[in-house]
């Protein structure tokens, strides 16, 4: 069902952004958004990602060792001293190489019909595998020239992330825009309703997964580039965080409804999250469960409403 | 006439169960082919392997004398086969423009979907029902809230949007009242002298004898005959369909008059009853009476039904067993002895997947303690499945190995089981074969028979007239009409329905 009232999801946004320009003046300064969303580049990318393969029925828990196997191989190959010829080569390997594991996941959830959460989870650990396997120990990295060039360039004064999120939602409207778009939402929405008017339902299930595996190794390479470094590990919390993200984005989990845009401004707002939990002087040791307060208090929140709402009539 | 889709022999087996033994199948451009046979009997499997959502074991389809085979919907759709499926092939989240071009979406060129396109071929598909809807239909209103008759029009026209050369239309009548009915057959006509092959699969013999032109029948998955129909009677069909077996339309019951109903308790007493879609019910329930509730489906029925039984806030007046009853929530209807019956039984009344045993005793668990006592579970639950002369494998098979009517009887018994004094039932014999609904009427009659009330809502109007003892015609939220004794004819009741008054009848 369309939403017609104003996404819950946006009312976040603006109290989220409230707190953080309370707790800290110059948030809305474009050197401060630029550092906020560097920060949070990789996860809106692997957060896109996940809310295609939740749009169409499915999740991929594997999304964050996908990140992990990329920031793995790129600190490898790349290293401390890398020249650009070799970096676009690595890049653009690594992007191969995500939609190749993503391939993996669609060939067993969509062509073998096995459960996708079980599934994904499996595939998390051998992937997870492969990435300690190319960069056993922490360490390589990227030359300083590159993640100086995506911590601090911003054309016309914008933001990169800006122009890559603008990039990401307007292949999404591409997308919404021709038949895979409608495709996606009637897999997800009703499966069997699909098939029998003709969409070809596997397919569109193994393209998300592919898709999912792009869109976390380009989160990987971004995360790369913020960190300098390789660290196999590294991508294993966004898994969770970027499915919470389509959630409080508004995509059901059951598939069917939502869209990118949503995920995107949840991953921005579990950011800023973060942000108020650490700017507000909290103690250490509750930070944690402060944010996980939130986070939770944030998904019950259109389901309390709704309570509420009932026992009033 | 040139044979469109020829079906030979076609077998097809699921595990150990023969779905089709041996089903043959011409269809001619131009024609209506009544497919018909009682539930189980393959209809719906047939239909699912001529359109590609099955694939068959052995047999042989020929298009235009051309050997086909098709691996999947889609391939059987460019061939221009297209198919009204029975349980809709509509995506809830989705709107109506959406679901009806899903596929062939009219495109721009760069492969973008052509919105303006998209918009003003909804809206001529739409005109095609105009004046048959209860809600505003637009090409972007979702799918998922419409009632069942809208659906099933979208699933209609997003059928001929394809402008197929052999439509099937698998029960596409199930959920229409009458005037959509006919429009629906309008429109045959005129699909018919453009040359379409269409396939009309029903259990409603009136509408088979109506619009159909030849018959093909099947029993237990094998083509037992073929003809015109003009050649034949109902009473010839049925004895196809059924080998033997007189269909009993009416249950043979002495039916109380209405002295004798005055002079029993009043079991229910509703007074000026509200809700969203009921705008001032008021009717009186005896004991051991069955009351119909009839009129064109969506007037106001099934909320009526709803707000009896607590699922639907209400206003009014509800006196049960001369104490007054208000309830908020199904289980205090319970408790008081009221039972419904709900109409979609596969999604409101069954778990599919679990066994008859536990889907008897859902609502009765508490009667067996702490540990259960298994064994008088079973006890209990086989009783029940016998007196309701349930055809099953055992007591532990799954719902979903029983045909339509048997599943129906699955729901009614586990609701038997807390010894209800009224029962309601919505709509309980949609897509229900014949010899499965005589034995229905049959259980309804020993229920009323028993001191039981009844209150039966059906959109078949030969039911009402053959079992009901009233009959009360809603119209727009409203009672218009109460049929009784003489009155109660078809005649009658079909008037009715299009909002004759009671002075303009009796």
């Amino acid at each position: 069902m369309r939403q017609i009232r104003f996404p819950f999801v946006l009312w976040l946004f603006i109290v989220a952004t409230l707190v953080n320009l309370f707790l800290q003046p110059d948030f809305l300064q474009p050197v401060t958004i630029n550092s906020n969303l560097r920060v949070l580049l990789p996860l809106i990318l692997v957060a896109v990602g996940q809310a295609i393969v939740i749009l169409a029925g499915g999740i991929d828990i594997s999304a964050g060792a996908i990140v992990s196997i990329v920031n793995a191989f790129l600190a490898t190959r790349i290293g401390l001293n890398g020249d650009p010829g070799t970096a676009t080569l690595m890049i653009t390997l690594s992007l191969l190489a995500g939609m190749a594991v993503g391939a993996i996941n669609g060939f067993f959830v969509a062509s073998l019909r096995l459960q996708p959460i079980i599934m994904t989870y499996a595939t998390s650990f051998l992937f997870g595998g492969l990435a300690l396997l190319i960069l056993p120990n922490p360490g390589g990295g990227m030359p300083s020239s590159f993640t100086k060039f995506y911590h601090d360039t911003m054309p016309l004064g914008v933001p990169l992330a800006f122009y890559v999120i603008a990039l990401v939602m307007l292949a999404w409207y591409g997308l919404r825009q021709a038949r895979y778009g409608r495709y996606l939402f009637a897999v997800g929405g009703k499966a069997d309703a699909a098939f029998q008017t003709g969409v070809p339902v596997s397919l569109i299930q193994f393209s998300t997964y592919v898709i999912s595996g792009l869109m976390a190794a380009f989160g990987g390479i971004a995360l790369t580039l913020l960190t300098g470094s390789g660290n196999a590990q590294i991508g294993d919390s966004l898994t969770l965080s970027a499915i919470t993200a389509v959630v409080i984005g508004g995509t059901a989990l059951s598939g069917g409804t939502g869209g990118i845009g949503g995920a995107i401004i949840g991953a921005i707002v579990l950011g800023l999250f973060r942000n108020i939990v650490s700017f507000a002087n909290i103690a250490t040791w509750w930070q944690t469960f402060v944010n996980a307060a939130i986070i939770v208090l944030a998904l019950a929140m259109p389901g309390l409403i709704r309570l509420l709402r009932r026992g009033n009539t | 006439m040139a044979i469109a889709l020829s079906a030979r022999n076609i077998v097809k087996r699921y595990g150990a169960t023969v779905a089709l033994a041996d089903a043959s199948l011409d269809i001619h451009t131009g024609e209506v082919l009544a497919l018909i046979g009682a539930n189980g009997s393959g209809k719906s499997t047939l239909s699912k392997i001529m359109n590609g959502v099955v694939v068959r074991d052995g047999g042989q389809l020929r298009l235009d004398d051309h050997v086909v085979q098709f691996a999947s919907p889609y391939a059987a759709k460019r061939m221009g086969i297209s198919t009204v499926f029975q349980e809709l092939s509509l995506v809830p989240q989705m709107t109506v423009a959406e679901n009806i071009w899903l596929t062939h979406e009219p495109l721009k060129r760069g492969g973008l979907i052509d919105k303006q396109t998209l918009r003003r071929k909804t809206e001529e598909l739409l005109a095609l029902f105009a004046g048959t809807f209860s809600t505003k239909l637009e090409p972007d209103t979702p799918v998922g809230p419409l009632p069942p008759d809208e659906k099933q029009i979208i699933e209609i026209l997003k059928a001929i949007s394809v402008e197929p050369r052999v439509l099937i239309l698998d029960e596409a009548t199930a959920s229409l009242d009458n005037r959509q009915v006919q429009r629906l057959f309008e429109l045959v006509t005129q699909w018919k002298l453009q040359g379409q092959a269409i396939v009309f699969v029903s259990h409603r013999m009136d509408e088979i004898f109506q619009i159909g032109d030849r018959y093909s029948v099947l029993r237990n998955g094998t083509s037992v005959g073929e003809g015109v129909l003009s050649d034949r009677t109902r009473n010839d069909l049925v004895a196809l369909m059924v080998q033997g077996a007189t269909a009993a339309n009416v249950v043979a019951r002495t039916r109380p008059t209405a002295a004798e109903l005055a002079a029993q308790n009043v079991q229910v007493d509703v007074m000026d009853l509200q809700a969203a879609g009921v705008h001032g019910v008021t009717f009186q329930l005896h004991a051991g009476e069955l009351l119909g509730l009839g009129g064109l489906r969506g007037q106001g029925q099934h909320q009526l039904l709803l707000a009896m039984f607590g699922a639907l806030p209400y206003t009014g007046r509800i006196t049960i067993d001369r104490a007054p009853g208000h309830f908020t929530h199904p289980r205090q209807a319970m408790q008081r002895r009221l039972a419904l019956v709900p109409g979609e039984r596969a999604s409101e009344g069954l778990l599919l997947r679990r066994s008859i045993l536990e889907n008897f005793l859902i609502p009765s668990w508490r009667d067996f303690g702490f540990p259960l006592r298994m064994g008088k579970a079973r006890a209990v639950a086989s009783n029940m499945a016998r007196s309701l002369s349930l055809k099953m494998g055992g007591i532990d098979d799954p719902v979903s190995s029983l045909s339509g009517g048997n599943a129906q009887k699955v729901v009614i018994g586990k609701w038997l089981l807390r010894d209800p004094h009224v029962l309601m039932l919505d709509d309980p014999t949609k897509g229900i074969d014949v010899g499965a609904k005589a034995e229905f009427y049959k259980l309804l009659a020993r229920l009323c028979d028993e001191g039981k009330s009844v209150l039966l809502y059906s959109s078949d109007d030969e039911e009402l007239i053959g079992l009901c003892d009233r009959v009360l015609v809603m119209h727009d939220g409203k009672i218009r009409v109460e049929l009784a004794g003489a009155a109660l004819t078809k005649s009658h009741l079909v008037a009715a329905s299009l909002g004759a008054t009671q002075e303009e009848l009796v």
